[in-house]
């Protein structure tokens, strides 16, 4: 028996489970990756351009998705490009989804093992993390959803608190003048903060859970909004605190800033556990929801039990993690992810929903509801 | 449920933990030409060499955990609240490892909260090289503040008390800032990264000690092209670039009354000051506005004179020279002499106009001491303390 979407959830559930993939590894090295593009204090406008087109990149899928009601990608895929051609960049998405869990828990594991528990190793940490992710995704996208929705306000409560500490550091000047070496600079950085929004491409795949997919408009604009909003404020934050100079030198910038600052006669003196921790359930979602539409795509391609998959896959996603040598390939696949998902996310939805408009797509799925 | 109950006990808890009874911690360090120590050197006759160039020695302040235990009344009186331990050699890294093959505890820097360069260290080495070492390791924090010693470095970790911790005391000592202007803004390492990237100069406290005591003075200046130390500014000249930067926090001003040259001692509440680039046909010029408000807290001129509003206005005139004078001898120290921009011009420019700013940047510090600077300053006094009439 194939697996069904059968589940369902509310479009709420949906902007959250869109947040929490779109939150990741890419937030503790943001303000370096822009900045270092930018060359000038204007990074944070690159993200709020990143951000929208983020936003429109997840609005044409939405369109794209709209003819084929309760269906997700991989299914109705093969209906606007033939069944072999849809087969293929079924997989190539497929490999994409893992590609990303993979290089998600090989940064969860750099940072832990640098950071965190120095001495512990990587293998230890990654798998008993991948354990507890496949927990959760053999309940099902309900699970996943009601466990994303506890994740994602303690991570913006604590981020806020946190961040909120490093206000002691903070120098207008540092981000000072706007815009003084014109529009060029934040065009270049644009790139880098649109590739830290991967993960909105998930909805093509919930939509398919969705109760009512005529709200998935709304959802990609409220989940998109909100890494948004944690991005602009990481970026003003950090280079704002440690200046441009500052920040390209350091590997980890968003953790430095947190690790520059102490609070005497508070209970706690340091807070930079507080961050890694709701970084790693950051990390956590993102993980357990690429390696979920991973599945799910091999699943619904070969029509067969999800769960025979997800255990399947498990080693190969290890096994991928372990492919950079160091952390500069970790970097190096990170960006690689980047550009994948530039063209298969950014370039590819148009050219399909422009397909899917010549044969006349339109509708179809609703009168089959 | 057997199994369940035999795989608990797999479950090892931590896997690379350290106990931190096991740890020394260190909360000090200070960084000092090469002269070994006589027990590094009695050591070293017993054979404990290893390949090295004698450049640096480093002194860690490692916190005695033997002292203070349970209230237990040993002769701990004796004992001091901390454990000097000093290292020569020239890699910062290796020297800390060396601690491992010396005491029982291995030293870890989690909780390092202060750094003390020595002067002719920092007049030879580039200090981003000597910093490497801090801002790449995973344990030290970026918040720990530097400073310079003219005196050795070392002696700064020292005290003949048996309560302070000397490196606390430093710590201690920035935060009263709101009090003297001859206290800086501590500079941590996180604020210094940025600086010694992009090229730029700045000023770090200097600190001065003699048996056992210490005292800030003045400021040691950074070359931002080098890297290295090429003076001091004293602690008037400090004051002066407190006014001058608006870094201040408040703090005194002593100033002499005009006709009868008795002492009148300004608190200032209230510093504000504001640099302006100004371009005009291509060239750059500075103005700089200094605002202070605050109140007469002394004064010493005879009781026939009444606190009117001449008086005021000869006191606040006082005051203000005295402020232009200390601006104006920092300025020519900076501009004359050291050719360095430790003042935040340069900030200005690259915020106001950042097209001028691009092609300027590299030479900056030349540059800076080309450009004519105009000051003007304003002195309110608010009140008169307590005692309002005579």
């Amino acid at each position: 028996m194939a697996y069904q979407a059968k589940d369902r959830i509310t479009s709420i559930q949906t902007a959250v489970i869109l947040a929490n993939t779109m939150l990741g590894a890419g937030i503790l090295t943001l303000p370096r990756t822009v900045a270092e593009k930018t060359g000038t204090p204007d990074g944070w406008i690159s993200v709020i351009i990143g951000g929208f087109l983020a936003i429109a990149a997840g609005l044409i899928m939405v369109m794209l998705s709209k003819p084929f009601r309760g269906k997700t990608f991989y299914e109705y895929i093969g209906q606007i490009t033939g069944k072999w051609l849809g087969s293929l960049i079924s997989l190539i998405v497929v490999g994409y989804f893992c590609l990303i869990a993979s290089f998600e828990i090989r940064v969860l594991a750099e940072v832990a093992d640098f950071f965190l528990l120095e001495g512990t190793p990587s293998w230890a940490i990654i798998m008993v993390f991948m354990w507890v992710s496949l927990y959760l995704v053999t309940g099902g996208i309900n699970a996943i959803a009601r466990l994303f929705e506890i994740i994602l306000p303690i991570t913006i409560f604590v981020f806020v608190i946190v961040t909120f500490f490093g206000i002691t550091l903070f120098d207008v000047d540092n981000l000072r003048p706007v815009l003084g070496q014109g529009v060029m600079p934040v065009l270049n950085g644009v790139k880098t903060t649109a590739i830290t929004f991967t993960g909105f491409e998930a909805i093509l795949i919930i939509i398919a859970f969705m109760h009512r997919p005529e709200k998935a408009s709304k959802a990609v604009i409220v989940g998109t909004s909100i890494p948004l909003m944690i991005y602009i404020i990481t970026v003003v934050m950090v280079i704002g605190s440690l200046s441009v100079d500052g920040v390209v030198t350091r590997t980890w910038p968003t953790l430095d800033l947190v690790r520059s600052v102490e609070i005497e006669g508070l209970i706690f003196e340091r807070f930079e556990s507080f961050l890694l921790v709701i970084w790693i359930m950051q990390i956590y979602s993102t993980f357990t929801m690429t390696y979920y539409a991973a599945s799910l795509g091999l699943s619904q391609m070969s029509k067969r039990n999800l769960n025979g998959f997800l255990y399947g896959l498990l080693p190969v996603v290890f096994l991928m993690a372990n492919i950079p040598k160091n952390l500069a390939g970790v970097f190096r696949m990170g960006d690689f992810i980047g550009n994948l998902s530039l063209y298969l996310f950014g370039a590819m939805p148009l050219l399909l929903l422009a397909i899917s408009k010549l044969r006349g797509h339109k509708g179809e799925g609703i009168s089959r509801k | 449920m057997l199994i369940s109950a035999a795989i608990l006990f797999l479950q090892t808890g931590c896997w690379s933990k350290d106990e931190i009874e096991d740890l020394s911690i260190y909360i000090g360090m200070a960084l000092d030409i090469g002269e070994q120590s006589k027990v590094e050197k009695e050591l070293e006759k017993q054979g404990a060499g290893y390949a090295r160039k004698k450049t640096m020695t480093f002194t860690i302040q490692i916190i005695n955990e033997l002292k203070g235990g349970k209230g237990e009344k040993t002769p701990a009186a004796e004992q001091k609240a901390y454990i000097n331990v000093s290292e020569t050699g020239d890699s910062i890294f290796e020297m800390i490892r060396e601690f491992s093959t010396r005491m029982e505890r291995p030293v870890i820097g989690h909780h390092l909260k202060v750094i003390v360069v020595n002067e002719k260290l920092a007049r030879r080495k580039r200090m981003d090289q000597l910093l490497d070492f801090f801002l790449r390791d995973n344990d030290i924090r970026p918040s720990a503040v530097v400073f310079i010693s003219k005196s050795k470095a070392s002696h700064t970790l020292e005290t003949q008390s048996s309560t302070v911790v000397p490196a606390f005391r430093l710590l201690g000592i920035t935060d009263n800032q709101y009090r003297s202007l001859k206290i800086m803004s501590p500079v941590t390492l996180a604020k210094l990264e940025g600086k010694m990237h992009a090229g730029m100069s700045y000023v770090l406290q200097n600190v001065v000690s003699a048996k056992g005591e210490v005292a800030f003075s003045g400021a040691a200046v950074i070359k931002g092209s080098s890297q290295k130390l090429i003076g001091f500014l004293n602690e008037k000249e400090l004051v002066g670039l407190m006014l001058l930067s608006g870094q201040g926090k408040g703090g005194q001003i002593k100033a002499y009354h005009e006709e009868r040259g008795e002492v009148i001692s300004y608190e200032i509440k209230k510093l504000e000051s504001k640099i302006n680039a100004i371009v005009k046909n291509g060239k750059v010029t500075f103005e700089v506005e200094i605002e202070t408000t605050g109140r007469v807290m002394e004064e010493w001129t005879p009781s026939e004179l009444e606190i009117n509003e001449a008086f005021t206005k000869q006191t606040e005139a006082a005051v203000k020279e005295e402020i232009e004078k200390l601006v104006l001898s920092t300025l020519a120290k900076l501009q004359d002499k050291y050719k360095t921009d430790v003042a935040g011009f340069g900030q200005r420019l690259r915020i106001q106009h950042p097209k001028v700013w691009e092609p300027m940047k590299k030479d900056w510090d030349e540059e800076f001491s080309q450009i004519p600077v105009t000051i003007h300053i304003k002195s309110k006094i608010t009140e008169y303390g307590a005692t309002s009439r005579r």
